[in-house]
This record gives C-alpha cells, sequence and structure tokens, in this order.
C-alpha cells in the first residue's frame, strides 16, 4: 500500500510537484505515466524518502519510508539502474545490498538466475553493462528483500521486446501475490498491458486516475460508415463530440451503443464500431498531457 | 487485449520468499563493516590502500639505506618515516567513502536501504577509523622490519625503545587525520573538491603560519603543528588545549555542518 497525500515540492518559483494525491493498492500495478520532466521521479524521491517535500505526506505500508526500520525488506525500490558505482561487478552490487538487508548470500545467486544474468555477466563491471542489463540488475536489486511494494522508475528503459515482456509478467505475477506495484513509464503502451490502475501527471499536476477499465470508456468510441460526414453531423446534432479520423472513420464521445442506433435511425451503414480503447487512452495521454504542456493549467 | 493472454500463458518464475523476519533495523555493526568493504571492492580503493602501503614501504627502505649509519636508524625514527605517507593517503580513503555517495551517484540506493543518513555518516566515520588503525599497524611492523633490516645490513645497533606515548600519539593522530578526511568529504560532497579541499587547506594554513603575523593563530589552527607533540609523544599542558581548537575547526565544524547537509539535501541521480 502506498498513500500520497497532497505532495508538493518546489525548486524556488518552480513547482515540480504540485498537490498529489493518489493511492497503490495490494494486488494492484498502478502505472505512473507522464511525459518527461512531469514530475515522476520527484514524485517518486519523495515516496522513498530521498527528496523532502515541501509539503504534504506519502506513506509505505502505512508508516513514512524512513520509519520502515531496514526497509529494503519492504520495499523494493529502483529509481536509476545507472547510479551504481561503475567499477562494481554486478554480482558485487547485490552482494552488499544482501549484507545490508542481512540475507544470505545465496539469495544474490537466485536474484541473479531470476533476471537472467549469467555467472559470467554478473561478474564483469557496470560500466560494462548495457542499459538493458543494468535494469536487469536494478530489479534483482528492487527483488533481493522479498518485499510486499515495488516502487520502479522506467525499469522499461533499455530493455529489449522480450525483456519488457519479462519484466511485465513479473510484475503481474508479484501483484497476483498480493503485492504493491507503482511503476513510471512515459509511454503509455509501456505499461498498459500491465497496469490495473493509471495516475496521469503532466507539469507536476494530476491531469487523470482511476483504473484503466474506466480511464478506457471514458476514451471514447472509433467508428467507421459509408458516410462518415453525415454521421458526425448526426452525433453533434445528438449533442455528442465528433472529430475526423486522419484514416477515415469518426472518433466520438458517444458510447459504441448510441452511435449503433444513431446509425440505425439515420439510416447510414457502418463498417466498423468499437470502444476507442487503448488507441483512445493514447490520445487522451497525449491531448491532457500536451495541453497542460502549452497553458500549465490542467483539469 | 490479446498481450494480456500471452502475458498470463506465459510461466514466470517469481522469487521465493524469505523466512527471516526483517527485523527493526539494520544493526550499526553491520553498516560499519559494509563501508570498509566498499573501501576496499573498488579499483580506486585498492589503488589507493595498495600505494599507501608501498610509500611506507619505500619510505623505510630510504630510511635503511641513506644517510649515516648512526643516523635515524632507530624504531622511533622508522615509525614516524612510515607515518607520514599514511598520514597524507589513509584519509583520502575516508574522503572517498563519502563523496562517492554522491559522485558515483551510489547514495540513491544506500539512502533507500538505509533512511537514516546520520547512521550511515557514522558507519563510514568508524570504518575509516577501523582502516586508520590498520594503517598504523602495518606502519609498525614495517617499522620493526627496516629496523632490524638497517641493523643487520649496515650494523645501525639501532635503539628498539618505543615509548608508549609515541605509539599511542602516533594512533591517536592517525585517527584524527581519518576524521579530518571523513568531515571533508560530508562537508564538500564531491571527490576532486573534498580531495584538494583536504590535501591544499592545510598546507595553505601551514605556509600562512610561517608568516610572523599568522604564527599565533597557527599554534592553534595548524594540524601540521597541533598534531607533531602526539606523534612525537611530547603532549603535555597547552598542547592539549591547542590540538583540541585545531580539532573543533577541522573535525567538529565541518562533520557538524557535513552531517546536516548530508541529512537535509536531496539525493538525486542526476
Amino acid at each position: 500500500m502506498i498513500e500520497v497525500e497532497n505532495l508538493t515540492r518546489r525548486y524556488g518559483q518552480f513547482v515540480a510537484v504540485d498537490d498529489v494525491s493518489f493511492q497503490v493498492h495490494p494486488g494492484t500495478v498502478t502505472g505512473f505515466l507522464g511525459p518527461n520532466g512531469a514530475g515522476k521521479s520527484t514524485c517518486m524521491r519523495m515516496i522513498t524518502g530521498l527528496t523532502p517535500p515541501t509539503s504534504g505526506t506519502a506513506t509505505v505500508l502505512g508508516k513514512p519510508y524512513a520509519a520502515l526500520g531496514n526497509p529494503g525488506r519492504h520495499v523494493g525500490v529502483l529509481l536509476d539502474a545507472s547510479a551504481q558505482h561503475n567499477g562494481r561487478t554486478g554480482r558485487e552490487i547485490l552482494t552488499l545490498g544482501a549484507i545490508m538487508m542481512g540475507l544470505d548470500r545465496r539469495r544474490v545467486d537466485e536474484m541473479l538466475q531470476l533476471v537472467g544474468l549469467t555467472p559470467a555477466e554478473s561478474r564483469r563491471r557496470l560500466r560494462n553493462y548495457s542499459l538493458g542489463m543494468r535494469q536487469r540488475l536494478g530489479i534483482a536489486h528492487a527483488l533481493l528483500g522479498d518485499p510486499q511494494v515495488l516502487i520502479l522508475d522506467e525499469p522499461a528503459n533499455g530493455l529489449d521486446p522480450a525483456g519488457i515482456r519479462w519484466m511485465r509478467s513479473l510484475l503481474r505475477g508479484f501483484a497476483d501475490e498480493g503485492g504493491t506495484v507503482l511503476l513510471s513509464s512515459h509511454l503509455l503502451h509501456e505499461i498498459e498491458v500491465v497496469a490495473d490502475d493509471l495516475v496521469v501527471i503532466g507539469r507536476g499536476k494530476i491531469v487523470a486516475s482511476g483504473s484503466k477499465a474506466e480511464l478506457m470508456s471514458a476514451a471514447g468510441t472509433t467508428v467507421r460508415s459509408t458516410d462518415d460526414a453525415r454521421l458526425a453531423n448526426a452525433l453533434e446534432v445528438g449533442g455528442f463530440q465528433a472529430a475526423p479520423l486522419a484514416g477515415g472513420g469518426v472518433h466520438t464521445d458517444a458510447e459504441p451503443r448510441v452511435v449503433g442506433q444513431l446509425a440505425l435511425d439515420q439510416q447510414i451503414v457502418l463498417v466498423e464500431l468499437r470502444a476507442a480503447g487503448t488507441a483512445g487512452l493514447e490520445e487522451m495521454f497525449l491531448q491532457l498531457t500536451a495541453a497542460d504542456a502549452r497553458d500549465g493549467a490542467a483539469a | 487485449m490479446s498481450a494480456t493472454t500471452q502475458v498470463q500463458d506465459q510461466p514466470v518464475h517469481m522469487p521465493s520468499r524469505l523466512d527471516e523476519q526483517p527485523g527493526s533495523g539494520i544493526p550499526f555493526g553491520r553498516l560499519a563493516s559494509l563501508e570498509l568493504r566498499k573501501l576496499t571492492d573498488t579499483r580506486a580503493g585498492r589503488v589507493l590502500i595498495l600505494v599507501t602501503v608501498a610509500l611506507v614501504v619505500g619510505v623505510g627502505l630510504i630510511g635503511t639505506f641513506s644517510g649515516k649509519t648512526t643516523q635515524d636508524k632507530n624504531l622511533n625514527d622508522f615509525l614516524a618515516f612510515g607515518s607520514a605517507p599514511l598520514q597524507i593517503m589513509l584519509p583520502l580513503l575516508g574522503v572517498l567513502a563519502v563523496t562517492s555517495e554522491w559522485s558515483q551517484r551510489t547514495g540513491l540506493v544506500t539512502f533507500t536501504l538505509e533512511p537514516r543518513r546520520s547512521r550511515v555518516a557514522f558507519a563510514k566515520w568508524a570504518a575509516a577509523l577501523v582502516l586508520g588503525v590498520a594503517g598504523v599497524v602495518v606502519a609498525a611492523v614495517s617499522a620493526l622490519a627496516f629496523t632490524g633490516l638497517a641493523d643487520a645490513l649496515r650494523n645501525t645497533d639501532p635503539s628498539w625503545h618505543l615509548s608508549w606515548q609515541v605509539l599511542l600519539g602516533t594512533f591517536l593522530a592517525q585517527l584524527l587525520s581519518m576524521s579530518i578526511g571523513v568531515a571533508f568529504g560530508m562537508l564538500i560532497q564531491n571527490t576532486p573538491g573534498a580531495v584538494v579541499a583536504y590535501l591544499v587547506l592545510p598546507t595553505l594554513w601551514s605556509i600562512l603560519g610561517s608568516f610572523s603575523w599568522a604564527e599565533q593563530v597557527a599554534h592553534w589552527a595548524d594540524t601540521n603543528r597541533t598534531l607533531e607533540p602526539l606523534y612525537d609523544g611530547t603532549m603535555h599542558g597547552e598542547d592539549w588545549t591547542k590540538l583540541l581548537v585545531s580539532l573543533l575547526i577541522w573535525i567538529a565544524l565541518p562533520m557538524i555542518v557535513g552531517i546536516w547537509r548530508m541529512t537535509h539535501s536531496e539525493v538525486k541521480s542526476a
């Protein structure tokens, strides 16, 4: 369980995180989504006690992070996979973590195997690791202490498609066992498959949050017909928004059932009718964050 | 949607659950020994230690073969030779112990695993002190060996007497130098900056102190001077007060400000 309440961080005049509140529940994966510089990392650093908030509170498992004795045994954190000593081997980095958390050294081998780093790779120094290998090592480090909560900042960066799929499966499995996952990304399609809930942030403010299903149904309907112009007109007359799509077809905020009824009434032949779903969510994400980037005042 | 089913179809290997209880906190001894390991598991750390040992042996060799056979060939003298490189080099490891958390950005991990950062600070200090003791032990062994070697090769007929004041003073002075290094690291948080400050500032002081108008200040503030009677085993009376004042300036002040910085600053990755 992660609870964030009215978290704000200012740097002089600049407000990096502005009154952000959300919750991450056990058994779910929450995607923390936003363009670069939206305040995701600052928010995660405040949750993990690295950055003191200007105001507001964040608790993990019911306590402020700093009050968790031996936090590595409760919360697995990966904020920057490259923030490790370049001259240490992957194995040494995990060993240091295991010592600090008071774990058996065999845990290091188990984690290396879990993330798919070979014994030979584990003996190489970090400076010779690719970004993908660093991410795998970072995930191994986060899982070392058998935590109930995972906080991962852009863990998919640098992973190959197979690696991304592996990570999704891992996080899904982790949440299905009752774990709590907060996962940030600047790419919607990277986390939409695995996330149950989404928190969308732009310019330090939350612009949308809720379950993925909720947000997707709010994303509207895509429809194609033999006469898109007349259909769009009919939708507008009916009080709905309707926008022509680049490749033909219309996007509208009306539900698919309503669109179908309207087409029947107007005797328009439909060739495609579906909830906009993830494509719509992507569109919405772009709109929300772009609008926010332009005028800085979001809904 | 199809991707979701694919993910579910693919079997995932999950980490095994741990039996042991997390415990209420990380014991200080564990933190300190971890910091000691971190000082010796990187190339920078190992090279610094090797160079220091090489210098201790090097000055021993020079001491053995240079000068007249009656000149500076006692155990006391060889210990003093060996202490000089120790005093300059080893505290740099104290500096590095702290600054690498920032320059190598490892602080991000260290301080998420132990959010009570002052404990990390004291663990680093403790690790540096252990290293200082080990250094003096190496210097003492080397001094014994070279005193014997000089006697065997050049019939120097040395005095093997080593007063407890000198031995204790050497240990204490080394520990204080280590502490100055750690304090500078905490205050400056940046490897080149702290190393330069540690090496240059006391020397600047010594140069300044050679001018008559600054001489009085230097007696109280120049650790090169205030530590000297400690190495010589001639501490008495006012020497202690002077040492204390200089330590306030070079250890207490930077340490307090440094720990405050460390516990209050933001730990960022870039």
